[in-house]
């Protein structure tokens, strides 16, 4: 499962609000204790063969149902090596793996962690490649290229987070909209001034009001066209066909008055979602959290589809977040470490720990599929059909839709920070207050001057 | 004098010399050597002289971010000042019936947890389901977006900061008002001076010293603003609420540690300038 709402939330960390509320009388000492570091050159990570595995690792995760989630899988690792220690912690990782990982103090051996935070610290990290290197070409090419920077794999992949254009089926039916037929972003237009012909009070596809997600979304648009904010030597590429496509069809969407602009599942979007408003969320597979859980008037009524491509025959589907596991170049027993996530990722008893039925997940964990595509076969569901999505099998949908994702660049360590910029002009964008060419050329001179002059 | 004799006093102070050198000095001499590198935290920092004050001088979010705290000034401290003041000279009447309660409600804010009352703030002023917006569409008035629109969202976290500060500065404008000699209102009294000429003449010249104390110290608080904006709007929207220790906090948490070293300065500079200037004003009536 992918973890922006966390990301989102952990700004707000009293901890670190906290910290900060003293930033300045505090910043010199805050910063002292940073300490520096001498840690220049990453090391390969490689593991020997040698026999039964044996000692102790500690290992951190979120909190929350993933953490009950790998921490089974844990047991499982455990029963078939069991020499083995694992110390599974729950942490609240955005607020302090960086810090430990900079500090050098109380590092775990291993550690979940979002794939935008991963190249931002890779010098902090092992370089697996040597251990990825029997798998790269079983794994989404999405993942591998924002683990790699400089051509070394600095995570072992975990989830690959599917866009998917969720829609209400019956709102479709009732306007004549055949949801096979949507097939470009065009038709998603054109299939929304049918639906508003038949409601005039539907604004029936959702754009973000949420900067931070609303960037997340627009990369996944990118990620579809094989783009992103910056390429792998960090250089910006907004000024590009791609990005002025989507922002072009933004515009148009807005002009024609066919959007509601709210925040993700935020009470307001909650309402549009469930009275008819809404009936197009074009978004990350972890949307299904909704039907199944928040929207109870309309549970049943939604369904999923690939995403509808930018030309015709174009990829159906990009990534809108995901995690992966790494492994600190401190880390007492990192090879303990990759063993376990290997196991859990790679091989199919720890996949199917993790994405198949569990205490937690009853129908299996369907907010992600996995990143090893073996795993990833449309034809060997992990999780099951969802009731909440009318008994659709959206692990056949994800999967098929997952397969055409594009390749794309390490996420830049400042990207988070430029969601000041491009996040917040994209909301222009939605509000009217700016054209295409103004978001690309403003937001460009200011992620340019603020952020990767200053890398 | 022995030797050993002209050292024990260095020796009794000496505790304290280490503790400050190791938590005070060092520290601030280390982040003044920061501010003059670029350092992400890793690998070794890398000296670029001036050219973290230079980025930040020419920066328009610099001066956003000290645009809108000193907006947030404007909406909080001169307000503050007067109705503080006011309330702290109707809470030492002692002919004021149940004073303990009203004393008890006005410092109550100031003694409830920020982050908290913060989240209290995001439930009242949210635009669509919050309690403000609420009792304006009973009277047929449309939504606001106190949180979500640039034009309100600076009122709306300066009224927060407004509630929860007042009650520090009734508390300090009430101390003042008890060094005030109770004799001096009896000859003014004696003499036929009215409620408001007493006020006008005597308290208020009177209560300079506290209330100049109480302009430092409020101006280092709303220039140094951080939980507020932090919790209820995350600097947004578009930034109108990234006050001046928001955007300090922004450069920390993106690893800019050198950038952020300089803000500091650059703001101890300001903050330093600014208290100046009101002891400067304070000596000058004394004078």
């Amino acid at each position: 499962m992918s973890t922006p709402i966390h990301s989102a939330l952990t700004r707000r960390s009293l901890l670190r609000g906290a910290a900060g509320a003293g930033a300045l009388a505090a910043a010199g000492g805050a910063l002292a204790a940073c300490g520096g570091t001498d840690n220049s050159s990453p090391t390969a990570l490689t593991a020997s063969d040698s026999g039964p595995l044996s000692g102790s690792i500690t290992i951190w995760s979120r909190s929350g149902d993933l953490f009950k989630v790998f921490d089974a899988a844990i047991a499982k690792f455990r029963a078939a090596n069991p020499g083995v220690t694992v110390d599974h912690q729950a942490v609240d990782i955005d607020a302090k793996l960086a810090n430990t990982l900079i500090s050098g103090a109380g590092v775990p051996d291993g550690s979940f962690w979002d794939d935008a935070k991963i190249a931002g610290q890779a010098e902090h990290l092992y370089d697996l490649s040597a251990l990825i290197a029997p798998y790269r070409d079983q794994i989404a090419p999405q993942k591998l290229s924002v683990n790699t920077v400089d051509g070394k794999v600095f995570g072992v992949p975990w989830d690959l987070n599917p866009g998917l254009l969720y829609y209400r089926a019956d709102l479709l039916e009732q306007a004549g909209v055949d949801p096979a037929g949507l097939a470009t972003y065009d038709d998603l237009l054109t299939a929304s001034r049918a639906l508003r012909e038949r409601n005039a009070q539907a604004k029936p596809i959702h754009l973000d009001a949420d900067p931070f997600l609303g960037q997340l979304w627009l990369e996944m648009l990118a990620n579809q066209q094989g783009t992103s904010l910056s390429d792998d030597k960090g250089a910006l590429r907004l000024d590009s066909p791609e990005y002025r496509r989507i922002f072009t069809w933004i515009k148009q969407a807005v002009d024609d008055k066919l959007v509601t602009h709210t925040p993700y599942l935020k009470p307001a979007d909650l309402a549009a979602l469930e009275d008819g408003t809404q009936a197009f969320v074009p978004w990350a597979i972890w949307f299904d959290f909704a039907p199944q859980t928040l929207l109870s008037r309309t549970k049943g009524l939604w369904r999923a589809a690939p995403l509808p491509a930018w030309t015709p025959g174009g990829a159906r589907s990009g990534a809108m977040g995901g995690s992966s596991f790494v492994i600190p170049a401190k880390a007492k027993n990192p090879e303990l470490a990759w063993r376990l996530y290997e196991f859990m990722t790679v091989k199919t008893d720890g996949i199917s720990s993790v994405y198949g039925p569990s205490a937690t997940y009853p129908g299996g964990l369907n907010t992600s599929i996995p990143a090893y595509l073996p795993a990833a076969d449309p034809a060997k569901p992990l999780f099951q059909p969802i009731e909440a999505l009318g008994g659709q099998d959206l692990w056949k949908v994800a999967t098929e839709a997952a397969k055409t994702i594009p390749a794309a660049a390490p996420i830049p360590a400042w990207w988070a920070k430029s969601v000041d910029y491009l996040g917040d002009n994209l909301q222009r964008l939605i509000q009217g207050q700016m054209t295409p060419d103004d978001v690309i050329a403003e937001s460009t001179t200011q992620i340019q001057r603020n952020l990767v002059d200053r890398a | 004098m022995t030797l050993s004799r002209r050292l024990t006093p260095y020796l009794y102070i000496l505790p304290f010399l280490l503790v400050f050198a190791a938590f005070g000095a060092y520290p601030l001499a280390y982040a003044l050597r920061l501010s003059l590198t670029r350092w992400t935290g890793a690998g070794e920092p890398r000296w670029i002289g001036l050219d973290n004050y230079t980025y930040l001088l020419t920066s328009p979010e610099f001066w956003a971010s000290l645009g809108n705290s000193a907006v947030i000034w404007l909406l909080v401290v001169p307000i503050q000042m007067v109705a503080g003041l006011g309330a702290a000279v109707l809470l030492s009447n002692a002919r004021l019936r149940l004073r303990g309660a009203f004393r008890v409600a006005f410092i109550a804010p100031f003694v409830t947890p920020l982050v908290a009352m913060a989240q209290v703030w995001i439930v009242v002023f949210d635009q669509d389901h919050g309690l403000v917006n609420h009792a304006l569409n009973l009277v047929g008035l449309p939504d606001v977006g106190w949180l979500t629109s640039t034009a309100w969202s600076k009122p709306t976290l300066a009224l927060l900061f407004l509630w929860k500060t007042t009650g520090f500065a009734i508390i300090i404008l009430l101390a003042g008002l008890q060094s005030v000699p109770a004799p001096v209102y009896e000859a003014a009294e004696i003499d036929g001076a009215s409620r408001w000429r007493q006020f006008w003449s005597m308290t208020v010249p009177l209560m300079r010293r506290s209330l100049s104390f109480l302009l430092v110290i409020q101006t280092l608080a709303v220039f140094q603003m951080f939980a507020e904006p932090f919790v209820v709007t995350q600097g947004g929207p578009f930034g109108s609420t990234t006050t001046a220790g928001l955007y300090l906090y922004d450069h920390i948490t993106a690893s800019d540690l050198g950038t952020g070293a300089a803000n500091s300065f650059l703001l101890v500079i300001l903050v330093f300038a600014l208290s100046l200037v009101s002891v400067r004003l304070l000596r000058a009536h004394d004078e």
